[in-house]
């Protein structure tokens, strides 16, 4: 009797730890189970786990005889695992409907959910939708009081109030959009932080990129119309810089899982881009159309200033831009061509009446003035290398001018040319027309005039060279010319064939000393 | 039970949107690094635009997530660093105590908080790397008057490399935000004349007094 009974109590204690092990308490039950509107709490998901477990040791059961207990326990668990979930989906969906507010707090009990649910790859998708979705509305509402309402009170004040100033405006919605998907991430990071499937990021992304979508109409609307207006070159290009330095601060966050509000910011860029360029040549187009004569002074006139203002402009927006560095380049050299080009072509077309001098003076001027505001900027050193160029081109011609008008105000013009083109079958040089050593005598007294004040035989346009090194050198170069004539001139003279009498007392200095004194 | 509560730092009972503003190379980023995640990066990179970092604390039981938003410090950035104060509600402004020029600019970063950011938002000055005390070139008084004259809320003298006063700077803060926003909800009045002794005193960690409360 005592035997029986004491297996009977051990058979009662096998059944209890049996019951213990694979089946769930009343209370957890109830919990799972639970009625529509009970909210889940943190004991759910025990009891959840409950289940699991039971479902995974339910199997060592199908090992031994006892395979009939173990499928029907395993039917019940599948079966109550499927209630569970759909009761914790139903709650999460909810739960994620009510997270419409701008700013949205992700409980703990919502972190856990997804950890649950991640078990349920349908169920967890239908979840990040429905999540999606609240907050794709919260998002586009909260951009649409940003920009019309403001904060509580009016502070911050509303950003279309701005509206005025084109580039506040658009960095204004450009920041709060970043604001607002670099928040939207962090929500979704919370949410899914305790989900250990592959591919999270990815989920992130993807959602990111769903909720930012909604407000890229009212983005677009809006930018479309500050660029459409046509706010001038210069601030075309900074709202173009601005849209590709957010265009890479947020892909930063959504990644490049091609997220519509990318693609937005990318089109208004390309459009920015567009217009700014048209600005660009349209201001080129109209230095044709209106060429002016080149100033008295043979300075720069007012349309290659304004147009090398815009183009500074241009530029130091360029060089403090937050895009890279190649991206950078690429514009540049569009940039330049755009406008250099009609530039140079204005110039030579406004310096085509003038004479030789005047026009090379002109022309070094505007070079110069070019050269020295790109020389300010990165990138411009190939354009830099062909202002170079094209300034020392006309450098040589005021050189020779320079060396020529010396020369003829000396009176040594004729006589230099004599000897240049004196053949020995014209017999000696003295013998000739005008070259006798009077007028030699003549010519000379002249000269050393000029030798005693080299810079009273400056050509007029010289003293309106900008650059003072420019003159210099023309100044230098020409008195070589001068000198090399007078070497010539002197060695005629002092060949015995040429039949000079004493050619000591025509020409007095020796090219040494003639040297000598214009250095 | 795989299912632990690890997510209940996530509820909070407060948002706080900050802006880090201040000179390049005061060691703004570095401020923000060390609060972060408690670490010192000796060769940080210059900032690219506007990072961001959030992080919650608990003050007097709160549960407080900050929002930090960290400025680049470039003049090249400007425009783009402006747009960030209007949803600010706080302003940390740094310079380095080591240069006197950063100290100087403090008043341009006060205009320009005037001028871009919401009429209420509170401001705090914040005199980093006081870890190289012998190069000092500004004097914490300076620093004490400037934020008074300009109703600023505190100064501290921090350092992000020795990690001082790094978590009293947010703290203070948030403390400061709390109590006002206490006050909006309740609609009380004028704020700057009622919580003037609500403000709460941190001893300074060093020896010579690096915290002032305007």
């Amino acid at each position: 009797m005592f035997y029986y009974s004491q297996r009977l109590e051990m058979k009662a204690q096998v059944a209890d730890a049996f019951i213990a092990k694979f089946q769930l308490t009343p209370d957890e039950m109830n919990l799972l189970r639970g009625t529509k509107d009970e909210p889940i709490t943190e004991d759910f998901f025990k009891a959840l786990g409950r289940v699991k477990q039971i479902h995974d040791d339910v199997k060592i059961l199908l090992r031994t005889n006892q395979q009939r207990a173990g499928l029907e326990i395993m039917e019940q668990m599948a079966l109550l695992q499927e209630t569970s979930y759909e009761r914790l989906y139903r709650w999460t969906q909810n739960e994620c409907r009510t997270l419409t507010q701008e700013s949205c707090d992700i409980s703990p009990v919502l972190a856990q959910a997804m950890e649950a649910l991640q078990d349920r790859p349908v169920l967890y998708k239908y979840t990040l939708d429905e999540f999606g979705t609240a907050r794709r509305s919260a998002v586009v509402r909260g951009f649409i009081d940003a920009l019309t309402r403001g904060g509580l009170g009016g502070t911050p004040r509303p950003i279309e109030m701005h509206s005025h100033d084109p580039l506040r405006y658009v960095g204004d919605m450009l920041a709060w959009l970043h604001q607002a998907t670099a928040s939207e991430k962090e929500h979704l990071e919370a949410m899914l932080k305790l989900v250990t499937i592959q591919g999270v990021e990815e989920n992130i992304q993807e959602v990111v990129g769903h909720i930012t979508e909604g407000v890229c109409r009212p983005l677009k609307v809006r930018i479309e119309q500050v660029i459409v207006a046509e706010p001038g070159a210069v601030l075309l290009y900074k709202i173009s810089n601005l849209l590709k330095f957010y265009h890479h601060t947020i892909s930063g966050i959504v990644g490049n899982s091609a997220a519509t509000l990318l693609t937005t910011i990318e089109e208004m860029h390309l459009l920015s881009k567009k217009i700014f360029f048209n600005s660009l040549s349209l201001h080129a187009s109209k230095l044709m159309d209106k060429v002016e004569l080149p100033p008295p002074d043979l300075g720069p006139s007012s349309a290659l200033n304004q147009t090398l203002n815009l183009l500074r402009e241009v530029l130091a927006s360029h060089d403090s831009s937050v895009v890279p560095l190649d991206a950078r380049q690429a514009d540049f050299v569009q940039v330049l061509s755009c406008v250099l080009d009609p530039l140079l072509q204005m110039c030579t077309m406004s310096a085509s009446n003038l004479g030789t001098a005047d026009m090379a003076t002109f022309m070094v001027n505007s070079l110069y003035m070019m050269k020295t505001t790109l020389a300010l900027f990165e990138f411009t050193d190939k354009r830099l290398e062909m202002l170079q160029f094209q300034i020392e081109a006309h450098l040589d011609t005021l050189i020779n001018e320079q060396a020529s008008y010396v020369l003829t105000r000396a009176g040594l013009s004729y006589i230099y040319n004599s000897v240049q083109q004196h053949k020995p079958e014209q017999g000696p040089l003295s013998n000739l027309p005008s070259m006798d050593s009077v007028s030699l005598k003549v010519a000379m007294a002249q000269f050393d005039r000029y030798l005693s004040a080299p810079d009273s035989l400056l050509m007029s346009q010289l003293n309106f060279l900008l650059s003072a090194t420019v003159k210099e050198q023309i100044i230098k170069q020409s008195t070589e010319l001068v000198c090399r004539a007078y070497s010539e001139l002197y060695a005629a003279v002092m060949d015995p064939s040429n039949e000079y009498k004493d050619p000591e007392t025509i020409l007095h200095r020796s090219p040494h000393q003639v040297q000598a004194l214009l250095s | 039970m795989p299912f632990s509560s690890s997510g209940a730092d996530d509820a909070f009972d407060y948002l706080f949107k900050i802006i880090l503003i201040g000179d390049s190379n005061v060691g703004k980023t570095c401020v923000v690094h060390r609060f972060k995640t408690g670490q010192y990066n000796e060769k940080q990179q210059n900032t690219i635009g506007v990072d961001f970092t959030v992080r919650s604390m608990d003050i007097d039981g709160k549960k407080v997530k900050i929002q930090v938003w960290d400025t680049a410090g470039q003049e090249r950035f400007r425009t783009i660093t402006q747009s960030y104060y209007r949803s600010a509600h706080g302003a940390i402004l740094a310079y380095d105590l080591t240069r006197r020029s950063t100290f100087e600019s403090i008043p341009h970063w006060i205009h320009e908080i005037e001028k871009y950011g919401a009429a209420n938002l509170v401001m705090m000055l914040i005199g980093n790397k006081s870890d190289s005390v012998d190069k000092r070139q500004v004097l914490f008084e300076d620093a004490c008057t400037l934020a008074e004259k300009h109703g600023l809320l505190a100064v501290l003298e921090t350092s992000a490399k020795e990690a001082q006063n790094i978590e009293e700077v947010f703290t203070l803060m948030a403390k400061e935000l709390i109590a006002r926003n206490t006050l909006q909800l309740h609609g009380e009045s004028p704020p700057n004349s009622i919580y003037l002794d609500s403000r709460p005193v941190i001893a300074s960690p060093s020896v010579e007094k690096s915290q002032c409360l305007c």
